[in-house]
C-alpha cells in the first residue's frame, strides 16, 4: 500500500466518513485534500444542510446526480489521533452482538423467531409493513437470537433496535 | 371540518352546454399528486373543491387550496383515507355534488361506488357494477375470454387456499399452468398480493402469504394463479366511455419499466408498434370494456410478448398515475372528460377527434415517477422531510406533484412525490428532453429515484426501445451507481465544511469533477480504508 498523504499535506488533509453507517460499497472513509481552488458552483452537486460541531468539523447532506449523501467530515489529522485510541478497543469486538435495526419506519406484522433461536444468514426474522408492502427482513449472518425487541402489531420508527444477534452457537463436536 | 369561502354560483364562460361546469362543488377523496391533480382541473371547470386529509396531512398542499377540507382522522389509511363512510358523509355535510376517487384507496372498490350513489352523489369513475365484475381480476378474466380477447394463461376461479385438503388440488392446477408462476389477488394491484413462484415446493408457502397480503391490503384474500410471461412488455390502453354506451380507445402506453410490478417509467406510443398493431390492440381493449358495459375512465391491461401478442391482463377502473402521458399525446384532460361524463353528458368532440387519431398519433410523450424510494437499497422506501425541491419545467415539460419544501413524505402512503412529463414531436427528442428536465431536477432531504430515472434516460438500451419487464434486473446496478458519485460528494462535503462555508441558496460549491480517477483520492482512499478500526 502507497501512503503519499504523508506530513503537511495529511495535515490539512481532511476525512469524510457517511455519518449513518451502511452496508453499500463506496461508503468507505475518505480522504479528502483541502480544494486548491475556490470552489465554484459544479453541475450535478446540491448541497442540503450543513451541521458544523466544531472548526472545520461537521455534518454535510450532499446530493450528487441524485444520490443523497450524510457525510461527516473532519480534519484527518484529528481522525488519526482518535484512531489510535479507538483501535485496541475495537479489535476485540468483531464477532460480538449485531442489532438489527430497522432501515425504514412501519409496522411489525409478524416475528418469526424467538429469543435463543438459531438462525442462518438470509433467514426470515421479521415481517414489516411500510408504504402499503410488506417487507420480510432477514438475517444479515447466522448467530443465535439474543434478544428479540418488538413484537407484531407494534409501530416501529427508523432506527429502531428490532433483534439483537448473537455469534452462532458453537457446533457440537 | 373546515368551510372556506362560500359557494359561488357564477355562471359558465361559455353559452353552450358543454362550457357548463358538470357540477359546482367536488369532493376529493385522495391525497398528494392526484389529490392536487383532479383539483386543477376542477379549478378549470370552474367546480369548488372539497379536500379530505388524515392527521399525517394537515399541512399538505393538496388540503391548501381547497374551498372546504375535511379531517377524516388518523394517519393509518385504514383510519382515514379508506373510510368510506367518513368520505361519503363529509360529502355530505360539505354540499358536494360528486366525489373523485383518484387512483389508490377507495378508487376501485365497488362498495364505495355504492355507497356514493347509495348518498344520492355522483361517482366519478365506472358504475359500482362495471368496478365489481373487472375490480375481481378472475372475473375479468373471464368477461375478456368470453368476449374473445386472448388472456395470459392461468387459472379462471379463486384458489382455495384455506382448505387444506384442496392442497394437491391447486398443485395439480399450478403444474398444468406451468413454473414460475405468479400468485395473484383477485382484488390486487400494483403488486401488493402477488407472489413469484419458481418451484413446485414453494406453492402452499407463497398463497398463504399472498391471500395474508391481499387481506390486509385489499380486505379480500381471493388469489389465482397466472403464468410468468417473460421476458414481456406491459402495454396498456386507455379507455373513456359515456353512458350512451360510446367508448373508444386514445392510445396505449409503454409501461414495461418496472419493479416489484410497480411502474416506474411510462411512454405512449409504445415504441416499435405497427399502425395495424396499434389498431388491433385498441380494439381487443375496446371489446373486453364494452363487455363490462363500461362507462367514464378506465385502463386495459395486456402483456405483449416476444411473439408480437398482447394478452389480456386486467381493466383498471380508475385513472391511472400514468394518465397525463396520453393526455399530452392526445391533447385533452382526461379528469375534466372524467367529469363531464359522470355529469351525463357523451364523450367531447374533441375526445373523439382524438381517438380517431389514436393510432397515429404524432408525439410522443414520457413520464418518470420520481418516488421516495433508495434504488441503491432495491427501491426500499425512504420517507422523511424534504429540503431543496426544485422540479424542471419549459416546454414540453409538465410536473404533477403534491409535495414542496419542507413538506414530510409520510410512510403510511404511497412513496411518489411526483410525475415528471415530457412530450415533443417524436421519441428522440422526448428523451433529450427528459435528458434536459431531470438535470433541472433538484431534491434533499431524502433519497429519490432521481438516479435511476437518470440511468434509464441516459442509457442507450431505453433510447433503442429495448424495453422489458426485466430491464430494471439486467440495466441497473444502484449501489455501484452511488459508489461512483461519493469521491465527488465527499469532495464537496469537505468544500463545505472544511472551508467554513455555508451554502449559497440552497447550492454550493464543490471541486469539479475530475474527468478520470485522480491519484491523490485513490491514495487516499486506501490509506483511510487501512487505518479505520473495523
Amino acid at each position: 500500500m502507497a501512503a503519499v498523504t504523508t506530513g503537511d499535506a495529511a495535515a490539512a488533509a481532511f476525512r469524510v466518513t457517511p455519518a449513518v453507517a451502511s452496508a453499500l460499497p463506496g461508503d468507505e472513509p475518505f480522504v479528502v485534500e483541502p480544494p486548491a481552488e475556490p470552489p465554484r458552483d459544479t453541475p450535478g452537486v446540491v448541497i442540503g444542510s450543513v451541521e458544523v460541531t466544531a472548526p472545520s468539523t461537521g455534518t454535510v447532506e450532499v446530493v450528487v446526480d441524485g444520490w443523497r449523501f450524510e457525510l461527516r467530515v473532519e480534519p484527518e489529522r484529528r481522525a488519526r489521533l482518535r484512531d489510535r485510541a479507538t483501535r485496541d478497543r475495537a479489535a476485540g469486538h468483531a464477532a460480538g452482538s449485531l442489532e438489527v435495526r430497522a432501515i425504514i419506519p412501519g409496522r411489525v406484522v409478524s416475528v418469526a423467531v424467538a429469543t435463543g433461536d438459531a438462525v442462518d444468514a438470509g433467514q426470515e426474522l421479521l415481517v414489516i409493513e411500510a408504504m402499503k408492502m410488506q417487507n420480510e427482513l432477514r438475517s444479515p449472518r447466522p448467530g443465535v437470537v439474543e434478544r428479540v425487541a418488538v413484537a407484531a402489531g407494534q409501530t416501529i420508527e427508523l432506527g429502531d433496535v428490532l433483534a439483537v444477534l448473537g455469534p452462532p452457537a458453537e457446533s457440537p463436536a | 371540518m373546515t368551510e372556506r369561502g362560500t359557494i359561488s354560483s357564477a355562471p359558465s364562460l361559455r353559452k353552450d352546454g358543454a362550457g357548463e361546469r358538470p357540477f359546482s362543488r367536488v369532493l376529493i377523496a385522495n391525497r398528494g399528486e392526484i389529490a392536487v391533480r383532479i383539483s386543477r382541473a376542477c379549478r378549470d371547470l370552474g367546480m369548488e373543491v372539497v379536500a379530505v386529509y388524515s392527521d399525517a396531512d394537515e399541512a399538505a398542499p393538496h388540503v391548501r387550496g381547497a374551498d372546504a377540507a375535511v379531517n377524516l382522522g388518523p394517519a393509518p389509511a385504514a383510519e382515514s383515507y379508506l373510510r368510506i363512510d367518513a368520505i361519503v358523509e363529509a360529502a355530505l355535510a360539505t354540499r358536494a355534488e360528486a366525489i373523485h376517487p383518484g387512483y389508490g384507496f377507495l378508487a376501485e372498490r365497488a362498495a364505495f361506488a355504492r355507497a356514493v350513489e347509495d348518498a344520492g352523489l355522483v361517482f366519478v369513475g365506472p358504475t359500482s357494477e362495471a368496478i365489481a365484475a373487472l375490480g375481481d381480476k378472475l372475473a375479468a378474466r373471464r368477461l375478456a375470454v368470453a368476449a374473445g380477447v386472448p388472456v395470459v394463461p392461468g387459472t379462471l376461479e379463486p384458489a382455495p387456499v384455506d382448505r387444506p385438503d384442496q392442497v394437491d388440488a391447486i398443485l395439480a392446477e399450478a403444474d398444468s399452468v406451468g413454473y414460475p408462476l405468479l400468485v395473484k389477488a383477485a382484488a390486487g394491484g400494483g403488486g401488493r398480493g402477488m407472489r413469484r413462484v419458481e418451484r413446485r415446493d414453494d406453492l402452499p408457502a407463497a398463497l398463504a402469504a399472498a391471500a395474508a397480503e391481499a387481506r390486509s391490503a385489499f380486505g379480500d384474500g381471493s388469489v389465482y394463479l397466472e403464468r410468468e410471461v417473460r421476458p414481456a412488455r406491459h402495454i396498456e390502453v386507455q379507455l373513456i366511455g359515456d353512458d350512451d354506451g360510446t367508448i373508444v380507445a386514445l392510445g396505449e402506453r409503454d409501461c414495461s419499466i418496472q419493479r416489484r410490478h410497480q411502474k416506474l417509467v411510462e411512454e405512449s406510443p409504445a415504441p416499435g408498434l405497427g399502425r395495424d398493431e396499434r389498431r388491433r390492440l385498441h380494439e381487443l381493449a375496446v371489446a373486453a370494456a364494452r363487455a363490462a358495459r363500461l362507462t367514464n375512465a378506465a385502463t386495459a391491461e395486456f402483456l405483449f410478448d416476444s411473439d408480437r401478442e398482447f394478452r389480456f391482463l386486467e381493466v383498471n377502473t380508475r385513472l391511472q398515475v400514468e394518465h397525463g402521458v396520453t393526455e399530452l399525446v392526445a391533447d385533452v384532460d382526461l379528469v375534466a372528460e372524467q367529469f363531464r361524463v359522470a355529469a351525463g353528458r357523451p364523450l367531447s368532440a374533441r375526445i373523439l377527434e382524438a381517438a380517431s387519431r389514436a393510432s397515429d398519433p404524432g408525439r410522443h410523450a414520457i413520464e418518470v415517477r420520481l418516488s421516495a424510494e433508495d434504488p441503491a437499497r432495491a427501491f426500499a422506501a425512504t420517507p422523511g422531510r424534504i429540503g431543496t425541491w426544485a422540479m424542471p419545467s419549459g416546454p414540453g415539460v409538465r410536473v404533477d406533484s403534491g409535495v414542496e419544501a419542507g413538506s414530510r413524505v409520510p410512510p403510511d402512503y404511497d412513496p411518489l412525490v411526483a410525475k415528471i412529463l415530457v412530450v415533443a414531436e417524436d421519441r428522440p427528442a422526448a428523451v433529450a428532453r427528459l435528458r434536459r428536465a431531470l438535470a433541472e431536477t433538484q431534491v434533499t432531504g431524502i433519497q429519490t429515484t432521481l438516479p435511476f430515472l437518470s440511468h434509464v434516460a441516459a442509457s442507450e438500451a431505453f433510447v433503442s426501445e429495448r424495453l422489458s419487464t426485466d430491464w430494471v434486473a439486467e440495466h441497473w446496478d444502484g449501489p455501484a451507481a452511488r459508489a461512483a458519485a461519493f469521491e465527488r460528494a465527499a469532495t464537496a462535503a469537505a468544500a463545505a465544511v472544511g472551508n467554513g462555508m455555508a451554502p449559497v441558496a440552497g447550492r454550493l460549491a464543490a471541486t469539479p469533477p475530475a474527468s478520470a480517477p485522480s491519484g491523490w483520492a485513490a491514495t487516499g482512499r486506501e490509506d483511510a480504508v487501512d487505518r479505520w478500526p473495523r
